[in-house]
């Protein structure tokens, strides 16, 4: 899943006032500019607001995609939430998201840094190494999901053999329900091109002036990165932590190839070690022919999404230092 | 004067998309029947559609227009058409959503005296049940056998105990080679599953009378029987890619599909297949596709018509081929019978004792959420047999509302 780009907040200046008279209502200015503006809108009431709002209404009814939906209130968000008969693994698929985000996030984000300090550190060839590292971001996932699928095999699988060299045992990674998740938390953290290529960016934006005057200071590589590279990245960090836990959350499509494609089976991989959140909405939605609970699963993910972002910007330094 | 200009043809842009997105729709006079199916898997399967297409418009004097949809989309894109009023005069349908389509009255019933129901195998016409009456026509059908590799297993095994005992001497003799790949706790795994109860004289429900029955002997005995596999058949070897292609496994349980896969892919494996392995009697489970008619259209007298056509004696041998699945029709079969390669002869032989699967609407989610976690769970060792099926079968009973 890319992540989205920058958000700018530059961009909302507020209206300077006497600069400029607004155009009155029924100005020939007025219609060309809403003609022109109409198809954006169209794009966006049609594709992005009203499936929402459609979403938030399916959300309070009984429906299967087929026949007219039927109001039922609350019923499917007290049901996905309390009853266990209903909705056997919904809070089962609540903890493996949240086990996959406390996991990839970080592994991502120390990937993507190392990567990063090191490409920023060499001279030459500094474009090949970005782009092969860039590689995995770009790369179907069908084909991902196959690649790893080998990387990982118990018995030819090249992780076990270079594990194997170490003296531990070949392990059964997609298999083991105790490894399922760390084994799709590293795929995840190979992915990390995006993140590597905006913690360049960060690196390229320290100043050398406030590396030098730390050299002058006496400090060593390990203190610098501490003291200076650190804390100068922190912006980069806070936002790179913030997407990353939006999108770890609603982990899919690695999930889906991963178990689906060898084991003909959707549900998510050994004792429902796999079934991430995003995956048992797909299931309810497409499989299950209950598209109602499935829109009440995605609203819930989103309020929660809200509160543990906003909980981020509340408890996380953001600003450089 | 530009700002006119560039106002107006704003404008007129706007319109002409607006409208181009409109369809036009197809005048005739002849009656147009429009039949949803999945994309040809082959050009030459295409052509096969096609060929059959011409036949039946011909003798009939009237259109078919196939829509054909990729198999991922295509339960979705059908559902959207449904509920937007535009659903097709007939359709495949995949055998588990019959019971439900026909639950919301999407799709209607056969109607009295369309069919010779003796011409069809009995597990795939079964397929086509709600509360005791058919929605559909048995276009295709498929199942699972034993896969075997002939050096390794020179004579396919019969029953459990002689499945045990192969399994157990394959191990004994390379403990780097697992007896058989042992079917998982997951959807495929609990598809897979009910083959192996029939072969024990079990069923997993009454629909009838609405009563679960999974967690009685026969059901016990046979995922307590996957458990006793397990010490000859490794995870750590099976759940390798292709394991039994690669020789590690010396057998597994799968369908035709994986026939041709292996022979493309592994020329030098020796291997056949024979029908699975049984403790009471032989039984195997059942997949594959249905031709229904939705309730909304206005050709059903032709619809039937069509349907009955390609699961005729004639041509059903054809269309199920081009499909991936076996005939339905007995006839057909026979026609099949005779030209089939070997390593496809077990599946059909099979069919004819194959077992629909429980006619409940909700039976994926029960087959996915409530029995693959069971049986996973026997087979992790987490649970006995007895215990995981239990627990199981009482949840299920909450879940349909069948009280004992």
């Amino acid at each position: 899943m890319a992540n989205p780009v920058l958000a700018d907040r530059s961009t909302a200046t507020p209206d300077k006032p006497g600069r400029r008279p607004r155009p009155g209502f029924g100005r020939r200015d007025h219609v060309v500019g809403w003609l022109l503006l109409a198809p954006a809108l169209v794009y966006f009431v049609a594709f992005l607001l009203y499936p929402a709002i459609a979403a938030l209404y399916y959300s309070f009814t009984d429906w299967n995609l087929r026949s007219s939906p039927s109001w039922v209130g609350l019923a499917n968000y007290t049901d996905l939430l309390f009853d266990d008969v209903k909705y056997p693994h919904f809070w089962k698929s609540v903890q493996v998201s949240l086990l996959y985000t406390l996991v990839a996030v970080p592994l991502t984000l120390v990937a993507a840094l190392g990567q990063a300090l090191l490409i920023n550190a060499i001279r030459k060839g500094s474009n090949l190494f970005r782009l092969l590292l860039f590689l995995p971001v770009v790369t179907a996932e069908a084909a991902v999901g196959a690649i790893w699928r080998w990387l990982y095999d118990p018995q030819y699988g090249l992780i076990n053999i270079i594990l194997g060299w170490f003296g531990v045992p070949p392990q059964n990674w997609l298999n083991n329900p105790d490894l399922v998740i760390p084994a799709l938390a590293f795929i995840s953290a190979w992915q990390c091109g995006i993140s590597m290529i905006i913690y360049l960016a960060g690196l390229k934006g320290i100043p050398d002036s406030l590396r030098e005057a730390a050299v002058i200071d006496g400090a060593g590589p390990v203190q610098r990165f501490r003291k200076v590279v650190l804390p100068m990245l922190r912006p980069t960090t806070f936002y790179l932590l913030v997407t990353g836990v939006i999108a770890a959350l609603q982990v899919f499509g690695l999930v889906y190839v991963i178990f689906s494609a060898a084991n003909k089976s959707v549900t998510g991989g050994p004792e429902q070690a796999g079934l991430t959140y995003v995956l048992h909405l797909y299931l309810f939605a497409f499989r299950y022919d209950a598209m109602g609970a499935a829109c009440a699963m995605s609203f819930i993910l989103l309020v929660f999404i809200m509160i543990i972002t906003a909980l981020q910007f509340k408890f996380v330094k953001q600003e450089a230092a | 004067m530009s700002r006119r200009v560039a106002g107006a043809a704003a404008a007129i842009a706007l319109i002409a998309g607006l409208t181009a997105c409109g369809g036009g729709s197809d005048a005739g006079d002849s009656p147009t029947l429009t039949f949803w199916m999945y994309q040809p898997r082959t050009p030459q399967a295409g052509q096969i559609y096609e060929d059959l297409r011409k036949g039946f418009e011909k003798a009939n004097n009237v259109k078919v227009k196939y829509v054909q949809i990729a198999k991922d989309d295509y339960n979705t894109k059908l559902s959207s058409a449904i509920a937007s009023g535009t659903a097709p005069d007939a359709g495949v349908l995949d055998q588990p959503l019959v019971s439900r389509f026909a639950l919301d009255k999407t799709i209607v019933a056969v109607p009295d005296g369309t069919i010779e129901e003796g011409a069809y195998y009995k597990g795939a016409l079964d397929t086509n049940l709600s509360e005791g009456k058919l929605f559909g026509l048995p276009l295709d059908q498929t199942t699972v056998g034993l896969f075997y590799n002939k050096k390794l297993v020179p004579t396919p095994p019969k029953t459990w105990d002689e499945l045990k005992a192969t399994v157990n001497q394959i191990h004994q003799a390379d403990s780097k080679i697992a007896g058989i790949v042992v079917p998982k706790g997951d959807g495929y795994g609990a598809w897979m599953w009910p083959g192996f109860v029939a072969g024990a004289g079990g069923a997993l429900t009454d629909d009838a009378n609405k009563k679960v029955l999974f967690d009685q002997q026969p059901a016990v005995d046979t995922l307590q029987m996957w458990v006793d596999l397990l010490p000859s058949s490794p995870r750590q070897i099976t759940d390798s890619d292709n394991a039994f292609a690669n020789g590690l496994a010396a057998m597994m349980i799968s369908g035709p599909w994986d026939v041709s896969t292996i022979k493309d892919q592994f020329p030098d494996l020796d291997f056949s297949v024979a029908p699975l392995p049984y403790k009471t009697e032989p039984a195997g489970n059942i997949g594959g596709e249905n031709g229904v008619v939705f309730s909304t259209s206005k050709n059903a007298a032709l619809a039937w018509k069509f349907l009955q056509y390609i699961t005729s004696d004639t041509n059903n041998a054809k269309f199920a081929d081009a499909f991936g699945g076996y005939p339905t029709n007995i006839k057909a079969a026979e026609q099949t019978a005779a030209t089939i390669e070997p390593q496809q002869a077990a599946f059909l032989e099979q069919l004819k004792v194959a077992h629909a699967r429980p006619a409940v609407p909700q039976w994926i989610q029960v087959n996915d959420e409530i029995i693959a976690p069971a049986l996973e769970k026997a087979l992790s060792g987490k649970a006995t047999a007895q215990q995981a099926l239990t627990e199981a079968a009482d949840k299920t009973r909450s879940l349909l509302g069948w009280n004992s």
